[in-house]
């Protein structure tokens, strides 16, 4: 490589900072919940993303869901894990300290409760713990105190758990929406209002498969989550309307596999965005975005914020 | 333990070996190094996605495939065609690259001094080639491989198949019990479908005798992140979802939960 092209590089990386509510991101490319961990970084240099967000936590350890949990499928994957974790206890005792050993980038603990006062222990807990620069707050979850409907689902009890959660912390908290519901900018409205710094969109959307010869589900569960490149063109509506309605940054997802699918979310209203399942089908699809995003920027004089949410319709 | 590598390598050779089966081999000696008998990697055919509108009907996850044989570095892919990730891995030719993620997996616990017993069935042969080469001349091994037809019927001590094409007619576990008598055998490594292992397992429990399987999973990461390919494994009372990239494939027999499986 020559000089001038190092260069441009240095330039690039100027050209790729973004910040969600709080945190500043050297590059806008996080990775979405348990898609990600330590091992893939055995493949790239870590410092193509700007944040790294761990596999969701619950309170107590959770054994997850019989398999099959997994199926290929049109354009994408289906998938039943049932939020298998260790705990938080766990978690605080031996994940956290080999994350705060291994990283350099911002650390975004995933987490999920299964209900608003389980939520907020569980935030009290981690705000114990240094080595957190933020939260990704899952309300995928069924509420207990609600008849296990999904925390997610609706906006008076979204408002009302992030409001309780935002006194708690001064760092990162970034509300995760699931795409499964009736109006998503409704959610999005009453996490903004509830103290939220920043969104998270989309979670999966439901999906399932059958084997036609058989009958039999190819997931033991039934329905799963559908991700990857199929829910594309619905995560990058979604982001669109969402970004429309809420001034908080958000991290796009759903479907990016590279770094013009990563481009056309930033264009939509997205500051930053994460992969997912790109992982799984390109282990180096981190650092590719980066470098091609970089490119892009300082090849079209652009920063970040000069595209964001700058779609045009004529 | 090596954490598993991506790596891109040129296919050097392609075997066939019957109508359903074949062989990639590459050459990588530090690769080679590293494997041990029972371990994977997630392979890929290399493709070029861009602009490709045909690419959504494209499988695109990688395939979890057993190191069939590595000869100082010399590694084989023993292939069965089953889906469209293997069917596209089939179309490949000498020269073409492939994508892999690896060594994976635990691998099978060698030993000496035994009297071991491999059974396989199928697409469960290839882990055991591997594996025999590092236990002959330590060990007695004796080697029973069986098939639904004389396609998946590979050299062995004592050949099964369901049609009766070649070898004895029947299941690879129809004669078992007699052949750990004879034989007293003590060890027992086993990869092949489901009901055989289960059953294999039945009565290398009745005998009490020490056997490690290696299990096949629906995998995505292959590297342990995303815990799509666990099975239970514990005891009976108390067990956990393990993953078979990581902790696995090879689980010792007696702790897999097959009642629940």
């Amino acid at each position: 490589m020559g000089n001038n092209v190092m260069k441009q590089r240095q330039d690039a990386g100027e050209q790729l900072k973004t910040s969600l509510g709080v945190l500043k991101m050297k590059t806008p490319i996080s990775v979405s919940s348990g898609t990600f961990d330590l091992e893939t970084l055995e493949f790239y240099d870590q410092n193509c993303l700007g944040a790294f967000v761990c596999k969701t936590i619950t309170r107590e350890p959770k054994k997850g869901n019989p398999p099959p949990r997994l199926y290929e499928t049109e354009a994408g994957l289906i998938n039943s894990i049932g939020l298998q974790n260790p705990g938080l206890d766990m978690f605080i005792k031996e994940n956290l300290p080999r994350y705060r050993e291994e990283l350099s980038v911002p650390l975004i603990v995933s987490f999920s409760g299964s209900s608003t006062d389980e939520f907020c222990e569980m935030l009290e807990m981690l705000e114990a713990q240094e080595g957190i620069d933020g939260y990704e707050i899952n309300i995928s979850c069924p509420n207990v105190e609600n008849e296990g409907i999904a925390f997610g689902t609706q906006a008076d009890v979204v408002h009302n758990l992030v409001s309780r959660l935002k006194p708690l912390t001064k760092r990162e908290l970034c509300i995760k929406l699931s795409p499964n519901v009736t109006d998503i900018t409704e959610i999005a409205k009453a996490a903004e209002a509830g103290g939220a710094t920043s969104l998270a969109l989309i979670n999966s959307l439901y999906g399932m498969a059958v084997d036609h010869q058989t009958g039999m589900s190819r997931i033991k569960m039934g329905v799963g989550g559908y991700t990857g490149m199929g829910i594309k063109p619905v995560a990058l509506a979604l982001t669109y309307k969402t970004a429309q309605v809420v001034d908080i940054p958000i991290v796009a997802m759903g479907g990016i596999y590279d770094w013009k699918d990563a481009l056309e979310f930033i264009w939509a209203g997205a500051s930053a965005i994460a992969l997912g399942t790109a992982h799984f089908v390109n282990p180096l699809a981190a650092p590719e975005v980066m470098m091609g995003l970089g490119d892009y920027l300082l090849n079209n004089n652009k920063s970040m914020n000069d595209i964001k949410g700058a779609c045009r319709f004529s | 333990m090596t954490k598993p590598q991506y790596r891109q390598r040129a296919i050097v050779q392609r075997e066939e070996l019957s109508e359903d089966y074949f062989i990639l081999w590459i050459w990588d000696e530090d690769m080679g190094a590293l494997c041990k008998p029972g371990q994977f990697y997630e392979i890929r055919a290399l493709a070029v996605f861009e602009d490709a509108p045909t690419s959504v009907s494209i499988p695109r996850l990688f395939k979890p495939i057993s190191i069939y044989d590595n000869q100082g570095g010399r590694i084989g892919f023993m292939i069965k065609r089953v889906g469209l990730g293997t069917n596209a891995l089939s179309k490949l030719k000498a020269g073409d690259t492939l994508e892999l993620i690896g060594p994976a997996g635990n691998g099978f616990p060698l030993a000496e001094d035994r009297k071991i017993l491999l059974i396989s069935g199928g697409a469960g042969y290839p882990p055991l080639w591997y594996l025999q080469k590092k236990l002959i001349g330590q060990n007695k091994v004796y080697w029973i491989h069986g098939g639904a037809t004389g396609s998946d019927i590979f050299p062995c001590d004592e050949m099964w198949t369901e049609d009766g094409s070649i070898g004895r007619k029947g299941r690879a576990c129809d004669d078992l019990e007699n052949t750990i008598k004879e034989r007293e055998i003590d060890l027992i490594y086993s990869c092949g479908p489901f009901g055989m292992l289960k059953e294999a397992t039945r009565i290398s429990e009745m005998y009490d005798i020490e056997h490690y399987s290696s299990l096949e999973a629906y995998m995505a990461c292959g590297i342990g992140v995303c815990h799509g390919c666990t099975v239970p494994i514990g005891t009976k009372e108390d067990w956990d979802y393990l993953r078979v990239c990581k902790e696995g494939p090879v689980f010792s027999a007696k702790e897999i939960r097959w009642e629940i499986m």
